[in-house]
């Protein structure tokens, strides 16, 4: 029964026994239940009442001592807890406003040329491409020295960094639909072109934008915390997780949780976000980069 | 080699690098607009909020804003190509000066990390990409994403609390010796390097293990395999000469990505690097440091990007489509 072709070295994929399935999902559930709950401290936290910008004790109280919060205080002696719940708001919303905005730029520079004009699209991309150069940090410096304290700069910088990458991906998801045999079907048979756009074109490039969206939400968020680190956009005294851990790190011998509670907290949000955007993006068909 | 294909590639390096240079004149043109135009006057921003109008008008005549944008950014421009990056107006000091002093730190900082992770991200690539689906795979694959997933600092801030803070082994701050180079103190250059070593290895891991994983299932490595050659025979010999060149081009980008990246580690440890003078320059809203910094920056992204490109199409015709 040789049909001509291939002897592979056997692929050895262990098969799963039920229990280790069941581990796995219960392993699955467990990662997913803990980035939701760091999700909801980020999202909603600063609805707890108490300034986060007000001094709560001496500087670099340990908790436990008394009337210091949960996890004692900073270096000027602000409460450490309560600044953890109000400093994940900013960096959560900069990067998802950021990835809305890169996205909406990336189909108008890389999708809407590729379908409407096609010879000028390529023009386009040297110019996007230019831009792709320039190391993200970079961008955020040089937008920070212009508009030093703007939040909604940075913003900006952080969804200019990731148009070249969409703009690419989704231009050439967008030419590989046009190109689709049903699309030349319908233009055939001589349906008006937006409707093309809006039965054909449209409904199958969802996926890959939705898959897109998820991997540039992971960096954005990536990036949002090294410039709150940085101590761009706000910056002091608002609170902010990427902030905390540069402000606190000369007092670790004293309060460790400052530092260790922000730190493990974006760790787990990035991290999170990162694992479940990769495996949402590989069931919409999305290859691995 | 006949002319005929030797013109086809002399054209293609010429195409290249031609497109390479309206790359740069397009960033200089928006680095200047951001850090010239888009701010405002500089005059009144540096006289401060109660200087004479007067004042500030001497001042605008002294810094030449009183010519227009496109004049002075031809100026800029001119004097970049002969290497002069104009002064800074507040420490007074040549751009220029202060990117020869601070670039070789940051290369040399960059170049020895790439050193170390490559070599490792390579392997471990390899030996993932080999194993498609394997443990050994999911290992690498796994570790990779998470490592390039935790932000640079934090992966900083942690080597500093276990091995300068709990352990004490190494300086938590480097001191260059007055006038020398971080180098000549390299015991507090260990805790910068292995910094940035993480995230040049998971980078380099994952692009090469699916190279690799790609050649692995090609046609000519089964070939191989039914001539029964396996094992590390089968990833040297067959696998690894044809993985070569995306690799080299991957760290080629992934270089110049670090000397820009590495803002946050010569921040932690107040490393004298290009990358701290920036951050600086924005602290202190010194913009013509600010732009020339970034014009060197972009170029040597721009530099790395371009060799790594060359070195992909003149050893691979395919590459050079």
């Amino acid at each position: 029964m040789m049909r001509g072709r291939r002897w592979v070295a056997p692929v050895r994929i262990p098969a799963r026994t039920p229990r280790e399935h069941r581990a796995w999902a219960a392993l699955r559930a467990l990662g997913l239940g803990v980035l939701v709950g760091v999700m909801v401290i980020a999202v909603l936290g600063p609805l707890w009442p108490g300034s986060a910008t007000a001094q709560a004790g001496l500087p670099y109280t340990a908790p436990g001592t008394d009337g210091v919060g949960l996890l004692g205080t900073d270096g000027i002696g602000r409460d450490v807890a309560l600044r953890v719940l109000h400093g994940g708001a900013r960096l959560v919303l900069v990067a998802a406003g950021a990835t809305v905005f890169g996205i909406v730029a990336a189909i108008l520079l890389g999708v809407v040329p590729a379908l409407l004009f096609p010879r000028a699209s390529g023009a386009v991309m040297r110019v996007v491409d230019a831009f792709g150069v320039m190391p993200g940090l970079l961008v955020l410096l040089l937008l920070a020295a212009a508009f030093p304290g703007d939040d909604l700069m940075l913003m900006v910088g952080v969804a200019v960094v990731s148009v070249p990458y969409s703009a690419r991906v989704l231009r050439a998801a967008a030419r590989e639909i046009a190109g689709a045999g049903y699309v030349e079907v319908a233009r055939a048979r001589g349906d008006r072109w937006w409707t093309v756009l809006l039965h054909d074109i449209l409904p199958n490039l969802a996926r890959p934008v939705a898959a897109e969206t998820g991997l540039r939400f992971t960096t954005a968020l990536h990036l949002s915390a090294t410039a709150g680190f940085l101590g761009l956009g706000r910056g002091a005294p608002w609170p902010d997780w990427g902030l905390m851990v540069q402000e606190n790190l000369p007092g670790i011998a004293l309060n460790p949780w400052a530092v260790v509670v922000p730190s493990l907290l974006l760790v787990l949000l990035i991290v999170g976000v990162t694992v479940v955007a990769d495996q949402v993006a590989t069931r919409l068909g999305r290859e691995r980069s | 080699m006949t002319p005929d294909v030797l013109s086809g590639r002399v054209r293609w390096v010429l195409g290249r690098l031609l497109l390479a240079a309206a790359t740069l004149l397009l960033l200089s043109a928006v680095i200047f607009t951001v850090t010239d135009v888009l701010p405002g006057d500089a005059a009144a921003r540096l006289a401060g909020p109660d200087a004479a109008p007067a004042d500030v008008a001497r001042l605008r005549a002294d810094l030449g804003l009183d010519r227009s944008a496109t004049q002075r950014y031809l100026e800029w421009l001119g004097g970049a190509v002969r290497g002069d990056l104009g002064v800074s107006a507040i420490s007074g000091r040549p751009v220029a000066e202060v990117v020869a002093e601070r670039l070789p730190n940051s290369v040399v900082l960059a170049g020895v990390a790439l050193v170390l992770a490559a070599p490792l991200g390579v392997a471990a690539g390899l030996a993932a990409g080999m194993r498609s689906g394997r443990p050994t795979d999911r290992a690498v694959t796994g570790t990779s994403v998470v490592v390039a997933a935790i932000p640079e600092f934090v992966m900083t801030v942690l080597l500093v609390v276990v091995l300068s803070t709990l352990l004490g082994w190494f300086p938590q701050v480097t001191t260059a010796p007055l006038g020398g180079r971080p180098w000549d103190a390299p015991a507090a250059m260990v805790l910068p390097v292995l910094s940035l070593v993480p995230l040049g290895f998971a980078l380099t891991a994952r692009m090469m293990r699916s190279t690799a994983a790609g050649i692995a299932s090609s046609r000519y490595v089964e070939a191989a395999r039914l001539r029964g050659v396996t094992g590390r025979a089968l990833a040297v010999r067959h696998v690894l000469p044809n993985a070569v060149q995306p690799a080299i081009q991957v760290i080629a980008v992934l270089f110049g990505g670090l000397i820009g990246g590495s803002v946050v580690v010569e921040l932690v440890f107040n490393y004298p690097g290009i990358g701290l003078e920036l951050q600086q320059a924005v602290g202190r809203q010194d913009l013509v440091m600010v732009q020339g910094i970034a014009l060197v920056l972009a170029g040597l992204a721009l530099v790395s990007l371009v060799v790594g490109d060359l070195v992909a199409g003149l050893v691979d015709p395919r590459e050079r489509g």
